[in-house]
């Protein structure tokens, strides 16, 4: 099946892009072995499902959105309905990874539905990629890795800047063009 | 879910352990019941295998 008629069979979840296909590379080459891994915001469940079956990893996947949740698990994927990583113990993850909802969005043309919750990122396009670097480092272990895919469209150097006021160094490991955007994957270490 | 979740886990409001109540099962897999707060009493519903861990406040926020 395409991903224009999965596009159009799940209206209310994000369906794999680009960006889902170079965050789910960029993380599978850089795990080594039998690391736990959470993949917060699954959607349709692609990149936790290409982790799991790529490496020998063991891989949560979460989601705000019902639908997701619903169909990620049917993927085969390990799934929780979850706000970002609220449920999740403390220092537990060797990696997360992250393709957050990033575009730029005027106020005035929100339009409310679980679509625009997968891809809006409020005025500055960081509404959600901010209270997520606040809060990931409780849930990574001591030598644990973030892999949160950025676009140009946010602007890498703020979230950059933004993941250093919380401890974090940032690497890009992949970029790809797009006439639009660029989309780079960060990683982020302590 | 798988039941092992469970040491991943924990209450989204204060961080402390949950117990699996109620649970229903399909071969291994926790298909049903509740996931319980051991400090605060919250309890957290699985649904269709799936544990809803949003805070009590967020649950009922379904935009579309």
């Amino acid at each position: 099946m395409g991903l224009e008629e999965r596009r159009d069979e799940e209206p209310d979840v994000y369906q794999p892009a680009e960006d889902s296909h170079l965050l789910a590379e960029a993380t599978c080459e850089r795990l080594e072995g039998d690391e736990l891994v959470l993949e917060v915001g699954t959607g349709s469940g692609y990149v936790a499902g290409r982790i799991a079956d790529r490496t020998d990893a063991r891989v949560i996947a979460s989601d705000l959105n019902p639908h997701a949740v619903r169909q990620a698990r049917g993927a085969g994927v390990e799934t929780v309905r979850a706000d970002l990583v609220s449920p999740f113990r403390d220092a537990t993850f060797d990696a997360v990874a992250f393709n957050p909802p990033y575009l730029p969005t005027d106020p005035e043309n929100e339009w409310d539905d679980w679509m625009e919750h997968a891809l809006s990122g409020g005025e500055d396009g960081r509404a959600v990629i901010d209270p997520f670097l606040e809060r990931v480092g409780r849930v990574l272990a001591s030598d644990g890795v973030v892999y949160l895919l950025v676009s140009s469209l946010t602007g890498v150097d703020e979230v950059v800047e933004e993941a250093g006021e919380h401890g974090f160094s940032a690497v890009a490991v992949a970029d790809e063009s797009f006439p639009f955007e660029t989309l780079t994957v960060l990683e982020l270490l302590r | 879910m798988n039941e092992s979740l469970l040491d991943i886990l924990c209450c989204p409001l204060d961080k402390h352990d949950l117990e699996l109540e109620d649970a229903e099962y399909d071969d291994d897999d926790v298909v049903g019941g509740d996931l319980v707060c051991t400090e605060c009493g919250e309890a957290y519903p699985i649904e269709d295998g799936i544990p809803n861990l949003l805070p009590p406040d967020m649950r009922e926020e379904t935009p579309a």
